[in-house]
This record gives structure tokens, C-alpha cells and sequence, in this order.
């Protein structure tokens, strides 16, 4: 049985993924990323692998992708988040001809071939709007965990408008309105509707066509998939494991690798035998 | 040999000092490459291009405003600093109201005995603009002889086409080079040859140019060509950006900015007036954006190089708050891919996140790699 991972060192959290040749998940782990991003990505494998029962030789290949792709120190090659979240969502949703990915620093449009390959795309530059540290910063105004944010947003009757979209100046936009009585399911109303907004312009640049499938650790947020949702007027494709995409996608790629090395060896072996 | 631009291109002030102490000539800084070169060859006056440095810098807020682009910015911030003391004048020819107010601001704060503004025009391809900037050339070289207190012969005048003319050849010769399926320079060395013409000495350059076509024949690159990249901007000489792009599996064969092929592309045609001969080799030369008017003639050329030096894909640089690129830039992208060459879009400042920019580029090579990437 041929196996292969991906793992996805992200600004944030590290994902890892083990696939078999049938294409099932085996083992999977989530770790924080931490400021020793080799080690994040060893003890993410370690557990991905204690999950699965196996050993790392029983891995026939790993691909490593995110930021800290060249930190995955058991890495057979490197590819970029973006083919491999584009591979990764049209693997679960077929359909799939652009992603939306949020992550913890980075936001990102792609354009999806019919094979899941990459045909444009799109990241946000020099900005943190529109990513994870947008609206852990937003939390953290409001004394609130980052998980329950979401959940808050949806019960908004009177989203507020915020004056910006920047990281850093949110802070006090919030403690302006907070000043003001406005309520704090208001508040969070208006930061999903903001980083909604400003996600949507950026991918515009690569066009919406549907299906739309929402990955990245965002996406597990419900308020910002309603945002985008009410603002596109179409429904996003999430998957429960819509923060393993890039994970997945690296894991694909190597069981493809891995096939085809499989294949090779055994033409190998026929061609001697012969 | 090779090595020599890049040495030139990092110690660029000590050899314009050792320069007019060798020769106890004159060095004028020049804003942008639309200076008529020839003029200040046949003076035998030293052209040095005024560019930034790359490096955080924090004078220059009290002197431009902050919506300049971050090029003229680092521009200013060398002369702020002192590192062009030497120069004994700066010249401008119009281009972009950028660098002009960098000009200006250069006037005001860092004196120099020569001071001259060439106003040529912008809609280049007009025929009032042939013998319009004819009479400027004329008036520029009036200048400069009035500064240098002797004329500029006729004879002079056919040195310094011949000079400027000799250096567009070579470096013409060593692009063509960059044809071949592995490309014996890289696109960061064709770099540093192309901006190091930009202020090293024209005869001397050539020199160096003519040893190391001798040299290339028999020169290969320690790695395959990977993906063949055209690089398209403005002035784009950020050394660090090359170096990575040609680390994850690219080579840039070929480019189309003014730190590169815009500035050298083409020659003064001789004939018997020598002035609207100089006139006219700027007025025809590929174009900035900013002249580029009123038929747009760039895309074209652009398309024809990227098709010439079989260019898998384009990057284009665009300088932050170009405003002359920015509009050229969204209709540029469009006409490249509708003719076969993906793009990818970077926004340059005059320090880059490389980490984020080198995410962007790998992914670019991948989606230009298709199939092959596994």
C-alpha cells in the first residue's frame, strides 16, 4: 500500500495530512507553528504518523507547502500553497473554478482548471486585511475567543460600518463604537461584512466563477462564510476540513509522485527480469 | 571579465571619483534615460544615471511628499546623503512628474554649478516634436558649451554618436545571446551590464563588453535555463529580486524597462544633421509610458521581445505609485496573455518582501510548468 503526506507550515498553524493509494485519509495532524517552524513541522508528521500507525518509512513520499514549505525538514520536494490548495479543493469539490483561501497572514483568489490546475491568481500585498490576524486582532479588542467571533456576527441586526480595514488601526475603530453603546454582535456584524468586502475586491481580480470553494483556517469561521456569502449572492463549497486543503492538496501531489516512482521501480524490475 | 558590471554597479560613486580624478573631467547626473547622452559624450563630460540604493532610507520626508513613487524617493535620498557629491551638474529630460520633482528638489537642496531641464515632449510621435526637439537638443548643447567654455564640433558630435552607438551595439550583441536555449549569462548579470552603461565611462564599458562577448561562447550557466522570464517595468534594478526569481527555477532572457533594453535598444541614425539625428534616436527609441503618445506603440515591442527571446512568461515590475506604468499596466497584462504569455503582477518598492514576492513567483512557475510539475 502506497502512502504519501503533506504538510502546510502556515504563518500560524501547521496542517498535516497521510493519505493511501485509495485516496482515504489515514492520519492527520494540527499544530501551532510557533516561532521554530522546523520543529512545528517534524512534530506535526510525528503525530500525523502516530495517528495513522505508522512509521515514516511507511510514507513513501511527502510534500511540504505554506510559508515555511523548505522547513519540512522530511519533505521530498516543495510546491506552493496555491497549486496545492487548488488541488486540494477540486479533490473535495470537483466543481470547484475558483478559491477563496484565508489564512493567518495571507488572502488569496485562485482561478481552477477543470483538473484542478492553477490557471491565475491572487494574493493581498503588504496588508493584513482580509486574513486570520485581522480578526484575532478584532477578538482580542473585544475580550472575546477567536472561535466564538463568527458564531456573534450572525446574531448582528445593525452591522456597523468600520472606517478601515487595517489590522492594526481596527483597534481603535472598535473601541470608538464600543464607546458609543453600539452592541458587540454589531461590531463583529460590521468587521466580517469589512474583511468580506475587502477579500471580494481582491479576488474580483481573478474573476468569480462558480463553483467557489472557501479553504483556509478563516473558513472555519460561520461569520465569515455568511459574509461572503450574502455579498457574492452564491453559496461557497466549505469542507469540514476546509483548514487541511493546502494539506491535502501537498498530499495529493505526493501519492502522485509516489505512484509514479512506484511505477517506474516495477518497469525497472520487469525490464531486468527479462 | 563578466564580474566587472557587477563591481562597477556596487562601487559606482568611487569610480565616478577616481574617474574625474584620472581625467580631471566633469560628471553630470542624469534623470532618467531620456538625457541626449551624445551631446555630453562629445563634451567628453561623464554621464553617471542617478538611482537609489535599495536600502531603508529615512531623509528625504521633508522633500518630496510621500506620493511620489519610492524610486525618485531613493533617488533623492542618495543625493540627501552625499553620495553624489562629486557631481558637477545634474540634467533632466522631461519624462515623468516624479523624477522631475525629484530634479527640483535636488536644485533646491544640493546646488550644483550646471543646472538644465530639457522639456522634451511627451507625445513623442507628433511630427512638430522632430524639429521641437531638435531646437532643445540645440539649445542644451549651447548650454554645455557655454559651461564648459569651448564648442562642440561637428567632429565631436560624430565621437559622441559614435561612442553611444558602439555601447547600444554591444550590449545589443550580448542580449542576442540570451536567445540561445541556455542563455550563457543571467538575467541578473545582463542587469548589472545594462544599468552599469547607465554611468560608467561609455568607452571603457565597451571595452569590457567587447572581452566578454569573446568570453560567452564558451561560458555555461551551473544550472538549465528552467523557465524563460521577461522582466517588464520601469526602473528595475533591484538586484536581490533577480537573484531569488533565478534561484527557484527561472531565467530572466530577456527585459523591457528603462534600467535595461529601453535605455540601449536603439542607435542615432548619422546623417547630415547631427542634432535631429541625436533628437530623433530619442524621440523613435522604445517608449516609457510616458512616451508613448497618442498611438501605443509599447505593447507591440514588448510582445515581439517576448516572442524573440521565447519568453514562457512576463513579471511585471510595477514601480508603487508609477502612475505612468499603472496605466499601462491592467491593458499590458490583458494584451500578453491573449497572445500566449502569462503574467504575474508584483507591486515594487525600493525594498521588497522577498519571502512573499518569492511565494508569488514559484507559484507562477508552477502554473507555467503545468503537467510537469509532477
Amino acid at each position: 500500500m502506497i502512502r504519501a503526506a503533506g504538510i502546510d507550515i502556515g504563518s500560524t498553524q501547521t496542517k498535516g495530512i497521510i493519505i493511501n493509494e485509495k485516496l482515504e485519509i489515514v492520519g492527520r495532524s494540527l499544530v501551532d507553528t510557533g516561532a521554530y517552524v522546523s520543529r512545528a513541522g517534524e512534530q506535526c508528521m510525528a503525530e500525523a504518523l502516530l495517528k495513522a500507525g505508522l512509521k515514516q518509512q511507511d510514507v513513501a513520499y511527502v510534500v511540504g507547502t505554506g510559508y515555511g514549505r523548505y522547513k519540512v525538514t522530511c519533505g521530498d520536494t516543495q510546491i506552493t500553497e496555491i497549486s496545492c490548495h487548488a488541488k486540494g479543493a477540486s479533490y473535495l469539490f470537483p466543481g470547484t473554478r475558483t478559491v477563496i483561501d484565508m489564512g493567518g497572514q495571507d488572502a488569496k483568489g485562485i482561478k481552477v482548471g477543470e483538473d484542478g490546475d492553477v490557471k491565475d491568481f491572487v494574493m493581498n500585498d503588504k496588508c493584513a486585511a482580509g486574513t486570520g490576524r485581522f480578526l484575532a486582532n478584532a477578538a482580542e479588542a473585544l475580550g472575546l475567543p477567536l472561535d466564538d467571533i463568527g458564531e456573534i456576527s450572525l446574531k448582528a441586526k445593525n452591522p456597523v460600518r468600520l472606517t478601515t480595514v487595517c489590522t492594526v488601526f481596527v483597534e481603535s475603530d472598535i473601541m470608538s463604537y464600543l464607546a458609543q453603546g453600539k452592541k458587540v454582535e454589531d461590531i463583529l456584524g460590521g468587521v466580517h461584512s469589512a474583511i468580506a468586502a475587502r477579500t471580494i475586491s481582491l479576488v474580483r481580480r481573478v474573476g468569480f466563477e462558480p463553483e467557489v470553494t472557501f479553504t483556509g483556517g478563516v473558513s472555519r469561521n460561520i461569520g465569515m462564510v455568511r459574509a461572503l456569502e450574502n455579498k457574492l449572492g452564491m453559496k461557497l463549497n466549505v469542507s469540514p476540513d476546509s483548514h487541511f486543503v493546502g494539506a491535502l492538496g501537498a498530499s495529493l501531489f505526493a501519492l502522485e509522485r509516489a505512484t509514479k516512482d512506484a511505477g517506474r521501480h516495477n518497469e525497472e524490475r520487469a525490464s531486468a527480469a527479462t | 571579465m563578466i564580474e566587472k558590471f557587477k563591481d562597477w554597479y556596487i562601487n559606482r560613486h568611487d569610480y565616478a571619483k577616481q574617474w574625474k580624478e584620472r581625467t580631471g573631467g566633469k560628471v553630470f547626473g542624469t534623470f532618467c534615460t531620456y538625457v541626449p547622452e551624445e551631446v555630453l559624450a562629445a563634451a567628453n563630460i561623464l554621464p553617471a544615471r542617478i538611482l537609489g540604493s535599495h536600502e531603508p532610507q529615512d531623509v528625504t520626508e521633508p522633500h518630496i511628499f510621500g506620493m511620489f513613487c519610492p524610486f525618485c524617493r531613493d533617488a533623492l535620498a542618495q543625493g540627501l546623503k552625499g553620495r553624489f557629491n562629486y557631481l558637477d551638474g545634474v540634467v533632466l529630460a522631461h519624462s515623468c512628474i516624479h523624477f522631475r520633482q525629484t530634479f527640483n528638489s535636488w536644485r533646491i537642496h544640493l546646488p550644483v554649478e550646471f543646472s538644465y531641464y530639457i522639456p522634451m515632449p511627451n507625445t513623442v510621435q507628433t511630427p512638430h516634436a522632430r524639429p521641437y526637439h531638435r531646437s532643445e537638443v540645440e539649445k542644451f548643447k549651447t548650454a554645455v558649451e557655454e559651461y564648459m567654455g569651448r564648442p562642440i564640433t561637428d567632429k565631436d558630435l560624430d565621437r559622441g554618436i559614435e561612442i553611444l552607438n558602439r555601447n547600444r551595439r554591444l550590449l545589443r550583441k550580448v542580449y542576442e545571446c540570451r536567445k540561445l536555449d541556455n542563455p550563457p549569462l543571467t538575467g541578473e548579470e545582463a542587469m548589472y551590464m545594462a544599468v552599469t552603461s547607465q554611468f560608467i565611462d561609455k568607452e571603457e564599458h565597451s571595452n569590457v563588453l567587447e572581452a566578454v562577448l569573446k568570453e560567452l561562447p564558451q561560458r555555461k550557466l551551473p544550472r538549465d535555463a528552467g523557465i524563460r522570464l521577461m522582466a517588464v517595468g520601469s526602473e528595475n534594478d533591484d538586484a536581490e529580486f533577480f537573484k531569488m526569481v533565478e534561484a527557484v527555477g527561472g531565467t530572466v532572457v530577456i527585459d523591457e524597462q528603462c534600467a535595461g533594453s529601453r535605455y540601449f535598444w536603439n542607435e542615432s541614425a548619422p546623417n547630415g544633421d547631427r542634432l535631429a539625428a541625436i533628437a530623433n534616436r530619442y524621440l523613435d527609441r522604445p517608449p516609457c509610458p510616458v512616451k508613448d503618445y497618442p498611438t501605443h506603440s509599447r505593447f507591440q515591442h514588448v510582445l515581439n521581445l517576448a516572442k524573440d527571446y521565447r519568453a514562457q512568461g512576463a513579471i511585471i515590475m510595477q514601480e508603487k505609485f508609477c502612475d505612468p506604468h499603472e496605466g499601462d499596466n491592467p491593458r499590458l497584462k490583458k494584451f500578453l496573455e491573449e497572445n500566449g504569455i502569462p503574467t504575474l503582477s508584483l507591486e515594487f518598492d525600493s525594498t521588497n518582501p522577498l519571502g512573499p514576492f518569492r511565494i508569488r513567483v514559484e507559484a507562477f512557475l508552477e502554473t507555467i510548468r503545468g503537467e510537469e510539475l509532477f
